[in-house]
């Protein structure tokens, strides 16, 4: 399934009395993986679900490729977006994992591809368990495979590795990857920076329902200043690019190992 | 609007019994009356207590959406199906002591639900506990009380995310009998597991901070009390009781 | 000095489950130690928490096979997510670390102390008045820990107390553990994040499907970090580094 390009232009957005987003104007193109960084409550949340029409602006536009949101529903919504949420797991119900993970695209009338989603979310030894006996961590897996069986066009995320371990974030980590080079929209709201360095190539940021900035990944996960300012560290990989001043500004886990391949590494001290 | 709203009304900084006693009162006392007059006059009394309360309108607002199915209800069974002297209205003709019995129940429904919102509505959870735990009431009974006040809202934001969720994932609402009832499983199952394992976690953690033991607990910041409050109280029950043996006389006589 | 609690081949199964969530698991923990407990999702790294600190099977039922002897006085535990662990009950934040105290039926004025020591020592003696529902999750967080240690225990067990925290957050969660545990404490954390359990960890335990297959020093026996994976991917030989600091000592220059 390929992609579908986002257009969000001067929207505003109340909650009661409080502005949770000013006149914010954004463009993402299809297939283009985009992480959206901010402290809490500077309207990133809000922006996503704007995009699936759980909420809807007070004044500006809201589109989805060619669909106006505006006149759409949150389950048609979901034909062209898959939105994980942040405590997805809230939403599992089904008798076992497969159940689950087949509803969303049961609900669509499209065939779901459960098993392979299972396989590639290493759930597969959970299929036939029920969602309530698998432990925690794995159901915040159990609810992406399911809204990944849907096959969307888009992808939007709200802190999907909160709570997982390093090898379950790889495998959210190659499953977004594929997806972004399938052509899929790819849009995660999250700050786990070492997770936006494996999957983003744009980082935009949020500041009092503004976008106060966006910025190439390489260029932002870099700037150590920028991030200070919103409580957040660079990332691990930006960390060591530089300290050591790699050319290029790697940002993925393998591009920083090929380029410290030729190091010579001491005995640890210990 | 079921449940408390904070505010700073007579009702809110009495002691938490008086509050209690006060809509207690109300509500045994229209199971006393058996005229349709009296009844109301309670039902007055109640809404003058929601007033006093500062949550009339939410409390009338409310008791009229609960109590209006039952006096339709009690209207068709006693009213319009009631025995004679009938009376005719037009085409229609109505039950006269039909019409007084079904006022006099829709009126003790509507005084049932006025007290209790109004109470529910001036009773913090918290003052509640605090009160009953200054008067040595064994914590176990105090919390499972005050916690359940305090589990809806939780459960109603659970409810909106989950509703949400399911959205997301292409279930659509409304539309056919049919498709309500199978959109009960995906919204109402994920509710009630969530809150169950919820309040498993919950359970765990109040236990070791020694929610469960037995001991006597220490009342932070017991509400105050007065005599003239307590004698109130005293007076209630007391009116209430006379209420309930004029009733056994009359009903004897 | 006398372990606060020692477990010699327990094994632990739900109820009603086929799998067996601890086998023959031995282990000592001592005062001011900070043990980190790491393993796959389902490995049994929460079911040890309840169990060391005697929760199961007593609250959640199930079989304990072989010997378990607590010894500490009193034990406490924080779960990842912060509103399921307040009493729901109370409207600022000094009361819900009152709490505890409160039900131990301490004397008022050492309920006060007890929960201003609390609090100071998790750096949220400037919220005491705030009310918890308007709290962010790093302050609310701090509040159930706070909560946890009003009644001294001699034990803390922590499961992913961070997992709902944003990075400076769970970072200055994290950093409140050492003056704890160098206070005397005995901590048992369980988490994912092996890289901020490393920075603060005494040792660390590996389990793996309920069996404990490694106990020693956290750089040698936890898992590689991020930063350890790149680390052997670019060559570096083990004990691989744990953070871009230890990384970057690694490298001959």
């Amino acid at each position: 399934m390929s992609g579908w390009d986002l257009r969000v232009e001067a929207v505003r957005y109340s909650y009661g009395d409080v502005e949770a987003l000013r006149d914010v104007s954004l463009t993402i193109r299809s297939g283009e993986p985009v992480a959206l960084i901010g402290k809490n409550g500077a309207g990133k949340t809000t922006l996503t679900r704007l995009l699936v029409a759980l909420i809807r602006p007070a004044a500006g536009r809201v589109a989805v490729g060619d669909w106006n949101v505006a006149s759409k529903r949150p389950d048609e919504m979901a034909r062209r977006v898959g939105y994980v949420f942040q405590h997805a797991d809230q939403q599992l119900f089904a008798r076992s994992v497969r159940e689950d993970v087949a509803f969303g695209p049961h609900r669509l009338g499209r065939r779901a591809a459960v098993s392979a989603v299972l396989e590639e979310l290493a759930l597969a030894p959970w299929a036939d368990v029920h969602p309530y006996d698998v432990p925690a961590p794995l159901r915040k897996l159990v609810a992406l495979a399911g809204v990944l069986a849907m096959d969307p066009g888009v992808l939007i995320l709200d802190e999907p590795t909160a709570g997982l371990d390093r090898s379950q974030r790889d495998l959210v980590v190659a499953a977004l990857r594929r997806r972004s080079a399938q052509g899929v929209t790819v849009l995660v709201v999250s700050h786990d920076l070492g997770f936006v360095a494996e999957i983003a190539d744009r980082v935009v940021v949020m500041e009092g329902g503004r976008i106060a900035a966006d910025r190439a990944a390489r260029e932002l996960l870099y700037d150590a200043d920028a991030l200070a300012t919103l409580g957040l560290r660079p990332p691990a990989t930006a960390e060591i690019g530089i300290a050591l001043r790699l050319p290029g500004a790697p940002l993925r886990s393998e591009e920083v190992a090929a380029t410290l391949r030729g190091v010579r590494w001491k005995q640890s001290a210990e | 609007m079921i449940g408390y709203i904070a505010g700073r009304s007579p009702l809110h900084r009495a002691h938490p019994y008086t509050t209690l006693a006060l809509a207690g009162a109300v509500l045994f006392a229209a199971f006393a009356m058996t005229e349709p007059a009296t009844v109301w006059l309670l039902v007055l009394a109640g809404a003058a207590l929601a007033a006093t309360g500062g949550v009339l309108r939410s409390s009338v607002r409310t008791a009229l959406v609960l109590s209006l199915p039952i006096w339709a209800l009690l209207f068709v069974l006693y009213g319009l199906l009631g025995a004679a002297p009938r009376v005719a209205l037009g085409p229609v003709s109505f039950s006269a002591p039909g019409i007084a019995r079904a006022l006099v129940l829709g009126g003790r429904v509507t005084a049932i639900v006025l007290g209790f919102l109004t109470a529910l509505a001036t009773t913090s959870p918290h003052r509640l506990v605090e009160a009953m735990t200054a008067r040595g009431v064994p914590f176990g009974r105090t919390f499972l009380l005050a916690s359940t006040l305090t589990v809806l809202p939780r459960m109603r934001e659970r409810a909106a995310r989950i509703l949400e969720a399911q959205q997301c994932r292409g279930l659509r609402l409304g539309g056919s009998v049919l498709a309500r009832v199978r959109a009960l499983g995906p919204l109402a199952l994920p509710l009630i597991l969530g809150a169950l394992a919820e309040v498993d976690e919950q359970v765990l953690a109040l236990d070791v901070r020694g929610a469960a033991a037995g001991g006597p607990r220490t009342a932070l910041d017991p509400p105050p009390d007065s005599r003239p409050q307590r004698a109130l109280r005293w007076g209630l029950l007391l009116l209430v009781a006379a209420a309930y043996a004029w009733k056994f006389r009359r009903m004897r006589g | 000095m006398t372990p606060r609690v020692s477990l010699a081949g327990v094994t632990f199964t739900y109820p009603g489950a086929d799998r067996v969530a601890l086998r023959g698991v031995s282990l000592e923990i001592a005062a001011g130690e900070i043990v980190v407990v790491a393993g796959a999702a389902g490995a049994g790294a929460s079911t040890l928490l309840l169990v060391a600190t005697g929760l199961a099977p007593r609250l959640v039922g199930g079989t304990l096979a072989g010997s378990r002897t607590i010894e500490a006085r009193r034990c406490g535990i924080v779960f990842a997510r912060p509103w399921t662990q307040l009493t729901g009950l109370c409207s600022t934040v000094a009361d819900e670390v009152s709490f505890g105290p409160a039900c131990a039926g301490r004397p008022r004025a050492e309920v006060t102390e007890l929960a201003a020591r609390a609090m100071q020592q998790l750096g949220i003696a400037h919220l005491a008045l705030r009310d918890p529902a308007h709290l962010s999750g790093g302050e609310l967080q701090r509040v159930v820990v706070a909560a946890a240690l009003a009644l001294q225990p001699e034990l803390l067990a922590l499961d992913d107390p961070a997992a709902e925290l944003d990075p400076a957050a769970a970072d200055a969660l994290y950093r409140m553990l050492p003056p704890l545990a160098a206070a005397g404490l005995a901590i048992l954390l369980a988490t994912p994040d092996i890289e901020r359990a490393a920075r603060v960890a005494t040792r660390a335990l590996v389990l793996e499907e309920g069996a404990l297959v490694a106990d020693g020093p956290p750089a040698v026996v936890l898992p590689a970090t991020e930063v350890g994976v790149l680390a052997r991917a670019a060559g570096c030989p083990a004990p691989y580094p744990l953070d871009v600091p230890a990384l970057l000592a690694r490298i001959a220059r």
